[in-house]
């Protein structure tokens, strides 16, 4: 053969004459994305991905049409181009067209509306085979903190869980708790961080967000301090959340374990009092603030001034960080809000001793932002709820509280988030003698000490999306205290992993920012299920209301047992493709930007087949390249897949759709190994 | 005297068997044979039978009955033809074909299809004799590469320069197929060559693997044409019997056998990678090019591919000389080319003209113009990979380069005239459904594009087009054009490019204003009584089978637009024209 030369981006690559320029490439290491070639078999075109343009032919000529390099043989001279404009445009046009039709998940929506991206299908999986440690393992790939998380998280997980459709969805929040408990009783999973760059970063705020950031920064080897205000670190999980719905104890063992990897905690260090953001700055490689938002908001009435009316995390606070708590015996107190702020201070008040607690809200129980779980506890507590009132004005007796005036409020039209907005009933009030006041409506950053960062219309720290970067250089911002403000605690540590990869890729000189990845979801409700067999959620047994409403303890019981454990995480349906992480589909989606929608049209659903010894087959995620088709034929030697049907519905099927036929198969798993996509699954 | 009843598909179609029987009848006692000739390609005449009088006089009877078979044989039997007058072909009529050039159609409708003799009667076989006695392969190719002939399926390749590949490519064993898997819809020219002279195709053929050095011949015909695989297949054991298949033929050194595959109903076999795969017994599926099939081809042997027509020409180029082809045409397009007429047109049937005339030459001045007095809207040339082509391009030159400048393609030769009733955006999709049908499935753009397409079309003709569809449908049309393996995905966008082209304002009257201007959409019609013509009749409300119009007698009636099916019974009904759609 003679040795030829052709150029492939810009890389001169020698060859042997006529050898296929896809080949080429991948033996000079550049990836030209294909989905239907493989070594073992012969050229097939069908993809349609690894289109090149030759720039020049060896004769200073361009070809006019687009080529497939897995078919267009090397000549002497040619200068090809897999990235052109014109390339990328057909390989985008059959990426989206190939999305369009493919039906499966990509991951479940459990992780793909967790913020933080925790991948729970894994871990359940790992729970339901009892294997704790491994599945704390895969839960702090993304957080630190899953004892407390699992037990305080509002979990968009299980609100998206499909098993729904089926009767209930998982436990999953309550799973991972009981794991990192399992895990932190013995043999404690550890991560093995990378050695030490001599980079230092300084996180502002040991909260949720700083403790993630923290930790992720630490394990990649740059030198992590945290700077906090409080006596100990916890943010909100130890001053906002009661420790009857988070013990202390949990938390501290937690927030050591990321002490044990070398962060360095300083506690009681006020931004701008004790330090300052120039001064940290000056001394650190990277900043990240993430001072989150401590700050009451107000309710805009009369009266906020008198003695009695305090903010809902000021309640929270003292009695939360110190476990002192405060006599309200006697006391009638009015909790104004909806979310779960408003029932952490209801539920603290009770546990004070208050003669009566009310909470004002001023839609109805189906709008309450607050977990429902939360809501029906209180009542059990004996928390009063004022539904459609709100604060008019407060009203007071020699500066202090003793009445509350309620403006009456009806449901009006649904709102932008398609909830009912209320709408004040005209001149109709309610009054309710009160001694308190707490205002429970939301937090918004205390700006003092981070004057010098722009700011967002409503306070916040302004930070860019995708890369966390503030107004000021190196300085990062996360959590609470940016842009949209105050969040669940997930949505912050969601943040924080994230930036901790930008910060990282920032201290090694080039910044990369996060982009959301591309995933294919599917569309299913309570019809797709009706075959599926039910199993109900098992229930967490909690402590009776009339004897935790007097104390701080922990509400839930816990699970009973292992048994109990792994019954309820094995109710996952595994909704999530197994091959998410080798997915060749998915990964020249991510290549570039894709949008799929706008071809959204019938997608070919075609049922799971297991005819095969141990493969089974997805026809729903099948891209038809045809390569199980080929190997069983060309490598195997059996020939027992074909196509059948015709265009759009061409489906493969075991060749003259015979069920006999698969007999023949001796399980060689050489067209699974083959297979681009998660079509074909091991059993 | 000499009686010939014209029976090809399409004459049998519209009764040419039962005349042929009832005048076989009729003349029994006179001893007054009955003969068969296939299409003459006058489809709106059919059936039609050919009497040659005693004075060897051709009389013409056109749209003959059963009925008029009596007749007829009276006529034939005393040769007094003034009692049939009125069944002759008009002046008017027969000049649809007295402006035609026959050459690949030059014994359709005249020679018996099955008889060898015919054939050889008419010159046929002649030009085999001297290729075989006088000329070398090269000498043949010659004379291919001076007549100009280019592949007549549709890509207008040059035939000398496919036939010189075949020749040159290394291999003893080598295959010339004849490509007669004709499927554009509204295509039927291979159809009535191969009914009508099938030994036409066969010495073409000959000619063509003797060139190559093929010593094997093969026709793949599609499974729809069974009349069309009979008489080939008759044609073929007659030709071996006279010794022009077979081993040494006419006592030279050439060989070759001969053989019919029929096709199992796939359009994309039309394409001669995906034909080769199915000749090979496997699933129609386009293949790779390269290699192309002069390299590896059929069992991965040099071969090579041409469609009927293009065979149809060669005998003739032989015995007339290359010189006489390309005498006809224009410098880039060569010879005669046929097309299939039908739509809208007056007069549709089989054209045969040369190269270089006009469009409108075609489908006025042959064609005879548009039925029922409507106005000409476009032309789709080239089925459903080729395009339109609007009123204001009539004088478009018939040659491959002029019509594909105009976005259209000359393609194999369907030509589908459109009046002013056709909805460009229903007949784009009519052609999209065709090819997403029709899609082997194996390439993603063809397979998904082809069917995005299609349901964007549809969303469009149903009222449910959104803003950016038609960007959005020329974005998947250069994509699909750009991405798709083989010709079928490749052109599958002609017909929406070129109907976006010329007709956009139709789209975005449907679009935009949700109205079918051409009032082909259903869903986008809406009907109203006039209340002033209106006379009370109740005949529209008794019509309607929907319920939708309510009326007392006598007075005027209305339409629940909500209940209307827009079915348009009660317009058609209406004696009083008060029915109007919108």
């Amino acid at each position: 053969m003679n040795q030829i030369k052709i150029t492939i981006n810009g890389k001169v690559c020698q060859c042997d004459e006529g050898e296929y320029i896809l080949k080429v490439a991948q033996d000079n290491g550049i990836e030209i994305p294909n989905l239907c070639n493989h070594e073992s078999v012969a050229a097939y075109g069908a993809c349609g991905l690894c289109t090149i343009e030759i720039i020049d032919d060896g004769n200073g000529r361009a070809l006019p049409k687009l080529m497939r390099a897995c078919a267009t043989k090397a000549m002497n001279g040619y200068v090809v181009s897999y990235d052109t404009e014109r390339t990328n445009r057909a390989r985008k046009i059959a990426l989206e067209l190939l999305m369009s039709d493919h039906d499966g998940d990509c991951i479940g929506p459990c992780r793909l509306n967790c913020p933080a991206q925790t991948d729970c299908q894994k871990y359940l999986k790992q729970i339901a085979s009892g294997d704790y440690h491994g599945a704390v393992e895969t839960i702090k790939d993304k957080l630190p903190l899953p004892a407390s998380i699992g037990r305080v998280c509002p979990h968009p997980c299980e609100q998206n869980c499909r098993r729904q459709y089926v009767e209930e969805s998982l436990s999953i929040a309550q799973l991972k708790a009981y794991a990192a408990d399992m895990d932190l009783k013995s043999d404690t999973f550890r991560a093995i961080g990378k050695p030490d760059t001599g980079k230092k970063v300084s996180i502002i705020g040991g909260g949720p967000a700083g403790l993630t950031a923290a930790y992720f920064l630490r394990l990649k080897g740059h030198s992590v301090t945290i700077y906090d205000m409080m006596p100990k670190m916890g943010g909100m999980l130890r001053y906002g959340i009661p420790a009857y719905r988070l013990p202390k104890d949990v938390l501290d063992r937690e927030i050591s374990e990321i002490e044990l990897h070398g962060v360095e905690f300083i506690n009681n260090c006020r931004i701008g009092v004790d330090i300052t953001l120039d001064e940290i700055k000056n001394i650190s490689d990277a900043v990240i603030a993430a001072p989150g938002a401590w700050k009451s908001m107000s309710m805009r009435v009369k009266g906020e001034e008198l003695n009695g009316v305090i903010g809902g995390i000021d309640f929270l606070r003292p009695i939360s960080g110190a476990e002192t708590t405060p006599d309200l015996s006697g006391k009638k107190v009015a909790v104004c809000g909806g979310g779960n702020t408003a029932m952490d201070a209801c539920r603290t008040a009770v546990r004070c001793g208050a003669d009566k607690v009310y909470v004002i809200y001023r839609r109805t129980r189906n709008e309450m932002p607050a977990e429902d779980i939360e809501i029906s506890e209180a009542i059990e507590e004996g928390v009063e709820f004022k539904f459609l009132t709100n604060p008019d004005e407060i009203i007071g007796v020699d500066g202090a509280v003793s009445q509350i005036k309620l403006q009456v409020m009806e449901l009006g039209e649904a709102d932008a988030s398609g909830r009912r907005s209320p709408v004040a009933v005209e001149g109709k009030f309610e009054f309710l003698d009160v001694d308190m006041v707490i205002m429970a409506i939301g937090q918004t950053i205390e700006p003092s000490g981070f004057e010098s960062i722009e700011k967002t219309k409503k306070g916040t720290i302004s930070a860019e999306e995708g890369t966390f970067l503030t107004s000021i250089e190196k300085v990062f911002s996360i959590g609470d205290a940016t842009n949209n403000g105050a969040s669940i605690a997930i949505a912050a540590i969601g943040d924080a992993n994230k930036c901790a990869d930008v910060v990282d890729s920032y201290l090694s000189g080039e910044i990369k920012p996060y982009t959301a990845p591309y995933v294919s979801e599917r569309r299913l409700s309570d019809i797709d299920f009706t075959s599926k067999e039910m199993s109900a959620r098992i229930k967490m047994p909690v402590r009776n209301a009339e004897i935790r409403k007097k104390d701080f303890y922990e509400v839930n019981l816990g699970f009973e047992d292992d048994r109990q454990v792994r019954t309820e995480a094995a109710r996952c349906l595994e909704c999530g493709c197994h091959d998410y992480e080798d997915c060749k589909l998915i990964k020249y989606a991510n290549m570039q930007e894709i949008k799929p929608l706008r071809f959204d049209g019938v997608k070919n659903t075609n049922p799971i087949e297991q005819k095969l010894i141990a493969i089974e087959r997805n026809p729903s995620k099948c891209i038809l390249c045809g390569l199980c088709v080929r190997i069983c034929e060309d490598v195997a030697k059996k020939g027992i897949l074909g196509l059948v049907g015709r265009g759009f519905t061409t489906v493969i099927k075991p060749e003259f759709n015979n069920d006999d036929i698969v007999s023949v198969c001796k399980n060689c798993k050489k067209c699974f190994e083959a297979c681009p996509t998660g079509a074909l699954k091991l059993i | 005297m000499k009686i010939a009843v014209g029976q090809g598909s399409c004459g049998i179609a519209a009764g040419a068997q039962k005349v042929s029987d009832a005048l076989k009848k009729c003349l029994e006692k006179s001893g007054i044979s009955v003969g068969v000739t296939g299409c003459i390609g006058m489809c709106w005449l059919e059936p039609i039978v050919d009497i040659y009088d005693n004075d060897n006089t051709l009389h013409r009877l056109v749209r003959v009955s059963e009925k008029d078979s009596e007749r007829i044989a009276e006529a034939v039997k005393t040769n007094d033809f003034s009692q049939v007058e009125k069944l002759e072909i008009t002046d008017e009529d027969n000049s649809f074909l007295e402006k035609q050039t026959r050459i690949a159609l030059r014994n359709c409708g005249i020679i018996d299809p099955d008889d060898i003799n015919a054939y050889v009667d008419a010159g046929g076989y002649s030009a085999l004799s001297k290729v075989l006695n006088n000329m070398s392969a090269e000498d043949v190719i010659e004379e291919i590469k001076i007549s100009g002939l280019a592949g007549r399926g549709g890509a207008g390749f040059p035939t000398w320069f496919k036939w010189n590949a075949a020749r040159q490519s290394q291999g003893q064993e080598k295959y010339l197929i004849c490509n007669a898997d004709e499927g554009d819809p509204g295509a039927f020219m291979d159809r009535a060559v191969i009914e009508s002279d099938p030994h036409t195709l066969i010495e073409g053929m000959l000619i063509g693997a003797f060139a190559i050095g093929a010593s094997h011949a093969v026709v793949y015909v599609r499974a729809e044409y069974p009349l069309a695989i009979i008489r080939l297949q008759n044609a073929i054991e007659q030709a071996k019997k006279a010794g022009f298949i077979g081993e040494n033929i006419l006592g030279s050194n050439f060989s070759c056998d001969f053989r019919i595959k029929a096709g199992a109903g796939a359009f994309v076999c039309g394409e001669e990678t995906a034909l080769i795969e199915s000749l090979e017994g496997n699933r129609g599926m386009p293949r790779l090019k390269p290699p192309f099939p002069a390299q590896a081809g059929y069992w991965h042997k040099p071969s090579n591919i041409n469609n009927v027509e293009t065979f149809a020409n060669v005998a003739w180029i032989i015995s007339n000389g290359g010189n006489a082809f390309a005498a006809m045409g224009t410098p880039d397009s060569k010879g005669t080319k046929v097309f299939a007429l039908t739509g809208k047109i007056k007069r549709g049937g089989l054209v045969e003209i040369p190269m270089g005339k006009t469009l409108r030459d075609v489908i006025f001045d042959i064609g005879g113009g548009i039925r029922d007095n409507k106005e000409f809207k476009a032309v789709q040339m080239g089925g459903p990979s080729g395009g339109c082509i609007p009123a204001h391009l009539l004088d478009t030159v018939i040659d491959y380069k002029e019509l594909g400048k105009t976005g259209a393609i000359m393609g194999s030769g369907g030509m589908v005239v459109m009046d002013e009733s056709t909805c460009m955006v229903q007949m784009a999709k009519f052609f999209l459904d065709f090819t997403a049908k029709e899609s082997c499935g194996k390439c993603v753009h063809c397979r998904i594009g082809t069917k995005r397409m299609q349901e964007i079309l549809t969303r469009i003709t149903e009222g449910n087009g959104k803003d950016g569809d038609i960007e959005l449908l020329e974005e998947l049309c250069s994509g699909i054009k750009d991405g798709a393996l083989c010709g079928l995905g490749q052109t599958a966008p002609n017909p929406v490019l070129t109907t976006i082209k010329y007709f956009r304002n139709e789209y975005e009257a449907h679009i935009n204003n949700k109205k079918c201007p051409a009032k082909e959409c259903r869903d986008l019609l809406s009907y109203e009584i006039d209340s002033e013509k209106c006379k009370g009749c109740t005949l529209c409300a008794r019509k309607c089978p929907a319920n939708a119009i309510t009326g007392q007698v006598k007075s005027a009636h209305i339409i629940n637009p909500s209940v209307c099916i827009k079915c348009g019974q009660c317009a058609a009904a209406c004696k009083f024209g008060a029915i109007s759609v919108k």
